[in-house]
């Protein structure tokens, strides 16, 4: 390993370069860089101003690549006889669903930005509300994600776990009002189905699904996390 | 005229005092390296700890481990004085050329195993089979194995503990104050009672087992409140202040890096002088039973070596391993140094040679297991293994081989 430095180091050799959950944090990171400017950026596209739209679907799409490349690099570098104290399955789940985010994400504005659809006044503030129940579920997540670096820099005491759980039911509480918000925009488009021309029923609902989503994998990230803290 | 005597005892010296060195700048660096990669302490202060108590520890505790080196492994009475000169001579040279080798190649071989293994092959060329005492060899092998374990086994519990009594409290700062230096003193009791449990300072001094068990005591109490009195001002910023806690845990740590320099010169020491304290009354004439204990002076040059070692290549081994360390904390910094020094003092009482690096590795492992670590790569486990698996055999060999040509030579 060190060979131009000839020296014996077994000791070094049981360490890793990089702490895979410094890597999960630094995913975390743009996931939240995402969302953040994602939440402004849909704001924005919902009250009719898409001036700036393909601006934010770049930005989006960059960071994605950026964190699939972390990404991958933990993956790779989780080796079968590296010794996790957490369930190194479990942790690769959580890594794939705070990456389905960022998917989702890209997803979503590169779908916004090819047809601009006009949110129907009525429903304006609905969407508005959903999205930021949305955001509001991935910064619970994100809250419940950081958390693990108390866990384990206290090789997960009790109190520690207790306080992790607490965020994750804050995580599942802005899901399920997420989740009843997006019936409530269903519910008001099809109300509008005979205002409106099909095509734009149909990208309404198909909105509605993709910010959802975001939340749902959310809430699967901090689900895994649950799992990865049981005892 | 130069009496021959003393060229070769010259000679041997130097080899020894290069294995010192060896020892001092790879082995201990690499256990001093733990605290340096947790930022207890800086790598001049580790160069400087590693020096000065790696010297103590060789001369005051270092004898042990050397007359299992020098008389324990090979029948001394059933092969010649002066085929016993020349093996003593072939097993070191041999050891520190296998040492140098696979320091070179980067293998992480013990200096321990290296040294026993060429005796061992020196015997049997020598004598026979039945010139190596493998009783004592078995004894030495299986500490192998155990060492690792013990140490592994240490660390995980006084990780455990520190979890159990300090992370898992409502105020962990104010536990750390209290609980810290009581392991502290805990540390201090194992140090003092080894320096006077049948060393050459209870017979200076005419102390008892009984007595220095009440010194002992009496140090760690003194050590414990000392701690804690040092430790009473440092408040806690707020709820689960850990990075204080980790703190508190630093400034410990600066303790039980001395202790795992401590230690190491007390086991690691003889592999270096253990086969020249074996070549002096060889060469004087005597035989090696004469003599009841290691030449204090011998144990100060060992010492002397391994300082310097440290000092010069060392600082290179440490940055290169701290840099690779950062992840380790103080908490876990000092669970490792705590398990393995302990490890490693108690075989050097009990006159076991054994591997400083691989009981650390294993002190690394048993904080791992107790879920402190955010990785440990146990492949290293494998390489350990593979490394012992050689080490023996080539040793044995390359002894063999430079006996036989010393043998020709001299005899010839």
């Amino acid at each position: 390993m060190n060979d131009e430095n000839h020296i014996r180091t077994p000791v070094a050799d049981t360490f890793r370069r990089k702490s895979p959950f410094g890597q999960l944090f630094e995913h975390m990171c743009k996931v939240k860089e995402c969302v953040c400017i994602l939440g402004d950026g849909v704001e924005k596209y919902y009250k009719g101003d898409y001036k700036d739209f393909s601006n934010v679907a770049e930005k989006v799409s960059k960071l994605e690549h950026e964190a699939d490349l972390i990404k991958s690099n933990i993956r790779n570098h989780l080796p079968s006889h590296l010794f996790m104290p957490v369930d190194k399955g479990k942790f690769m789940w959580a890594l794939r669903e705070q990456d389905a985010i960022l998917d989702h994400a890209d997803n979503l504005v590169n779908m916004l930005d090819m047809r601009h659809t006009k949110i129907p006044k009525e429903l304006q503030n609905l969407f508005i509300e959903h999205c930021k129940l949305v955001v509001k579920t991935v910064e619970a997540m994100e809250d419940a994600v950081c958390n693990l670096r108390d866990l384990v820099e206290t090789s997960f005491v009790k109190r520690e776990r207790e306080q992790t759980k607490e965020f994750i039911y804050k995580v599942h509480e802005f899901e399920y009002k997420a989740d009843i918000k997006k019936y409530e925009m269903t519910k008001g488009i099809y109300k509008l189905e005979k205002k409106l021309n099909p095509m734009d029923v149909y990208h309404l609902l198909k909105i509605a699904d993709w910010v959802d989503d975001i939340a749902d994998h959310a809430e699967n990230v901090a689900d895994w996390l649950r799992a990865m803290i049981a005892k | 005229m130069i009496d021959p005597i003393w060229l070769i005892i010259g000679g041997a010296s130097a080899i020894a005092f290069y294995m010192a060195w060896s020892i001092g700048s790879n082995d201990v660096a690499n256990s001093m390296a733990t605290a340096v990669g947790a930022k207890a302490i800086t790598f001049k202060q580790a160069v400087i700890i590693a020096g000065v108590l790696n010297f103590v520890g060789a001369v005051f505790v270092g004898s042990h481990v050397s007359d299992t080196v020098r008389k324990g492994i090979i029948t001394t009475t059933s092969i010649p004085n002066d085929i016993l000169l020349l093996g003593f001579v072939a097993s070191l040279l041999a050891a520190a050329i296998w040492v140098t080798l696979s320091t070179w190649k980067s293998m992480p071989i013990s200096t321990t195993h290296s040294i026993i293994g060429a005796l061992m092959g020196f015997g049997i060329i020598a004598g026979g089979f039945s010139a190596v005492q493998w009783g004592e060899v078995g004894r030495v092998t299986s500490s192998w194995i155990l060492s690792p374990i013990a140490g592994c086994i240490l660390a995980f519990f006084i990780f455990k503990i520190i979890v159990k009594t300090i992370f898992a409290k409502e105020r962990p700062v104010k536990s750390a104050k209290i609980v810290g230096p009581i392991i502290f003193g805990f540390t201090a009791f194992l140090i003092v009672s080894s320096l006077f449990l049948k060393t050459c300072l209870s017979k200076t001094f005419n102390i008892s087992n009984v007595h220095t068990i009440i010194i002992a005591f009496l140090s760690a109490v003194i050590v414990a409140l000392i701690g804690i009195f040092l430790l009473r001002n440092i408040k806690e910023k707020g709820p689960e202040d850990y990075a204080t806690v980790e703190s508190i845990f630093r400034k410990l740590q600066v303790g039980t890096s001395c202790y795992v320099a401590f230690a190491h010169g007390a086991n690691d020491v003889a592999n270096a002088i253990g086969p020249v304290a074996s070549i002096i009354p060889l060469a004087q004439g005597l035989s090696i039973g004469d003599q009841v204990m290691v030449p204090t002076w011998l144990l100060a040059l060992g010492g002397i070596g391994i300082a310097f070692g440290c000092m010069t290549w060392g600082r290179r081994v440490m940055q290169t391993v701290g840099k690779k360390i950062t992840s380790l904390t103080n908490t876990r910094g000092f669970s490792v140094d705590f398990g393995a020094a302990t490890t490693v003092l108690i075989c050097s009482k009990l006159g076991l040679p054994i591997s400083t690096s691989h009981t650390v590795v294993g002190a690394v492992i048993g904080v791992g297991l107790a879920r402190g670590l955010e990785a440990v790569d146990l492949s290293v486990i494998k390489k350990i293994v593979v490394s012992w698996a050689i080490t023996l055999p080539v040793a044995a060999g390359t002894s063999i081989g430079i006996f036989l040509l010393l043998k020709t030579i001299v005899g010839g």
